[in-house]
């Protein structure tokens, strides 16, 4: 039995009942039976609640998020867990440390199956998209008209700089980092990007600039550091795609099996019939 | 530094505003009449001139700084501090460094005395860790003049302050880009693996290798051969435990998060004490939410980020040191390990209110048998801390 405590406003109360830990459910159809019990709150300031945030600012970054727009959640203000955790949470873009207001996300982890990516439903109240347009056609325009293909390197560097002109590179990492993370997210994840360790923009025939990125992700569960190379484009237009996205094993990691290999996600994407929407 | 031109004295104010920003509960310098603020600027002046070149107003506090540099640094806060400031030797690290303290209070002709502890760098990318035990230092010194508690407290009690425990790890991840994301001590793998080092905060005697670790030697929560395996870890756990009679708090500084951890990482262990960790814990986080408005967490590991064993705090808390905390400084993500340079200050600045606040609390219960964090009491300090710190940072630089 749970107890359900009311939460009023911004003050948070305790659960009495000791917190159930995430496991995966041996009895098929338990999905089912749980969809079937109430409610059971969870305190905003407690990692499940935490860890769902995450995941909602990912999927945000994957559908709003441009080298002008960086999302990320300032704090979670209400949750509850049913097979799927509703939480409410402020957003702010972080670009600007501009406040975006408040949202209310479904994230629905899919116990059952670890690897499924989990689904995402988010609203939110603010104005959602940031005017970027100037920027972003003024970067743009300055990349297409450029007669040499940019590239960068260790980004933020050791003493957390990033040159100013790299900023917009940053984010964009970042955005395109949250497509995997979205991917790679489950009830025992935390993930942010850490580092880039370099991108170099590619030759492109059509409108879309491309780059590719040697990135590293943290996953403050277990602590560990995740090489990931990316291949990704953009433009003002089309937004930010991950073309091809690639996990770079150490030997001794091999045995994660969740962590798959990965070409063509937005191609996989269009296949399983994008099941996200806000 | 040009510390006696009125110029930068002005240029300073004006760029500071000498206004106390955050929770709105700030004194603006508008708010002085004219003749005010020409009567302040001058005691500002006078405050800028008459400073001496101590090495605790000189060194660069808002700069990571390389393991030589927090050495030499040591050196020098002992030699111009003496009777307040000596320190000692009470470990050697794998690769055979050694692993020291400063010991910060009133000498009181060798007497033993109560004592706090505070360790930072156990994790080796956690460079916000170290600065904040550097910082730490120079506001407790600056502050022992001019700050009536702070000068009570260190009167009756010892700090011992580790800026650098994991220092094998710490220089490690200055060596080059590739190994600033490092986080565990620098040992040699055990003969049926291949990976260095192990999580000094897994290796504690404290429920060890029983949850929230790896056993696998090349995973950053691998927990060692054994407990205590570690040098680092041992030379906590003899000179702590030796002394846990007189430690009356262990606070153990981390990155990143944004969380202030209580006893214990196991989800279904509870410190006899959960209830007044958890007050005084909720104290020092909203502490430290007014100085910038930063969202702090306070509650135990299990509830608010994983569950762990062999962890420091637990260990601490463990042998009977009834408070006992790990910091979680910034950030939530963005920057993660590697906070930018012009975080330090701030960041900094509400981790030393939200220890003060604890600090403050473990020495007047002792003292004065007094254990209410009265609400007023707490903003006066507040007032108070942030004057002399707002007074103090200006005549740095």
């Amino acid at each position: 039995a749970h107890t359900v405590l009311y939460i009023t406003g911004l003050q948070f109360v305790l659960k009495l009942t000791p917190h159930t830990p995430a496991a995966s459910p041996s009895v098929p159809g338990q999905e089912d039976i749980q969809a079937a019990m109430p409610v059971e709150e969870l305190d905003p300031s407690h990692y499940p609640a935490t860890r769902a945030a995450k995941v909602a600012e990912h999927f945000i970054n994957t559908r709003y998020g441009s080298p002008f727009a960086w999302f990320g959640s300032s704090g979670v203000k209400k949750a509850g867990l049913e097979v799927r955790a509703k939480l409410h949470f402020t957003l702010k873009e972080m670009t600007r440390n501009q406040d975006m207001g408040l949202c209310s996300a479904e994230v629905l982890f899919h116990r059952a199956d670890e690897r499924k990516p989990p689904q995402v439903q988010c609203t939110c109240s603010g104005a959602f998209q940031v005017n970027t347009s100037a920027e972003e056609e003024d970067l743009y325009q300055r990349l297409r008209n450029a007669t040499s293909l940019l590239s960068g390197s260790d980004i933020p560097n050791s003493v957390g700089h990033i040159d100013p002109e790299m900023a917009p590179f940053w984010h964009l990492g970042g955005v395109a980092s949250s497509f995997i993370m979205l991917r790679e997210s489950n009830e025992s994840t935390l993930l942010n990007m850490a580092h880039i360790d370099n991108f170099t923009q590619m030759e492109t025939k059509d409108a879309q600039l491309m780059f590719q990125y040697d990135i590293l992700l943290h996953d403050m569960v277990s602590q560990e550091i995740l090489k990931w190379k990316l291949l990704l484009s953009w433009s003002p237009d089309g937004g930010v795609k991950v073309l091809e996205a690639e996990w770079d094993p150490k030997c001794r990691s091999c045995e994660r099996a969740h962590l798959t290999v990965t070409t063509g996600i937005a191609a996989e994407q269009e296949m399983k019939g994008d099941n996200n929407n806000v | 530094m040009k510390w006696c031109h009125v110029r930068d004295v002005l240029d300073f104010n004006r760029h500071r505003g000498f206004f106390i920003d955050g929770a709105g509960d700030g004194v603006k310098f508008s708010m002085f009449s004219s003749a005010g603020r020409a009567l302040l600027l001058l005691l500002l002046l006078l405050l800028d001139c008459a400073a001496d070149r101590s090495t605790e107003r000189n060194y660069e506090y808002t700069k990571y700084h390389p393991m030589p540099e927090i050495s030499a640094w040591m050196q020098q806060m002992v030699e111009e501090n003496p009777g307040l400031v000596s320190s000692e030797v009470y470990g050697t690290t794998y690769e055979r460094r050694d692993i020291m303290f400063l010991k910060i209070g009133v000498d009181q002709d060798g007497v033993q005395k109560k004592a706090i502890w505070m360790d930072c760098g156990i994790h080796a990318r956690e460079w916000i860790a170290p600065a904040f035990c550097q910082w730490f230092v120079k506001e407790m010194l600056l502050r022992y003049k001019t700050d009536k508690k702070v000068g009570e407290m260190l009167n009756n009690l010892d700090f011992y302050v580790t800026p650098v425990l994991n220092v094998d790890g710490y220089m490690y991840t200055w060596i080059n880009e590739s190994t600033r994301l490092w986080r565990k001590s620098r040992s040699s793998p055990p003969e049926s693996c291949s990976c260095p080092g192990v999580d000094l905060n897994r290796n504690f005697y404290a429920n060890w290798g029983m949850i929230g670790v790896s056993r696998n030697c090349c995973d950053n929560t691998y927990c060692g051969a054994k407990a205590l395996s570690e040098p680092e870890a041992r030379a906590v756990t003899e000179f702590v435990g030796n002394r846990s009679g007189e430690i009356l708090c262990y606070l153990t500084i981390h990155s990143a998060g944004q969380l202030l951890l209580m006893p214990y990482g196991h989800p279904q262990i509870w410190a006899p004490n959960y209830d007044e960790l958890m007050r005084v814990g909720q104290a020092a986080v909203r502490a430290m939410g007014s100085v910038h408005g930063m969202e702090y967490r306070v509650g135990t590991s299990p509830d608010l980020l994983y569950p762990n064993s062999g962890s420091s705090r637990d260990w601490a808390r463990l042998i009977g040191i009834p408070f006992s905390y790990t910091f979680e400084l910034r950030d939530k993500g963005q920057f993660g390990h590697k906070l930018p340079e012009d975080q330090i200050q701030p960041a900094c600045e509400e981790a030393f209110e939200g220890a003060r606040v604890i600090i403050t609390y473990v020495h007047d219960k002792a003292f004065h048998n007094r254990t209410d964090i009265g609400a007023a009491g707490m903003a006066a300090a507040l007032w108070t801390s942030m004057l002399a710190s707002c007074l103090t940072t200006m005549l740095l630089v």
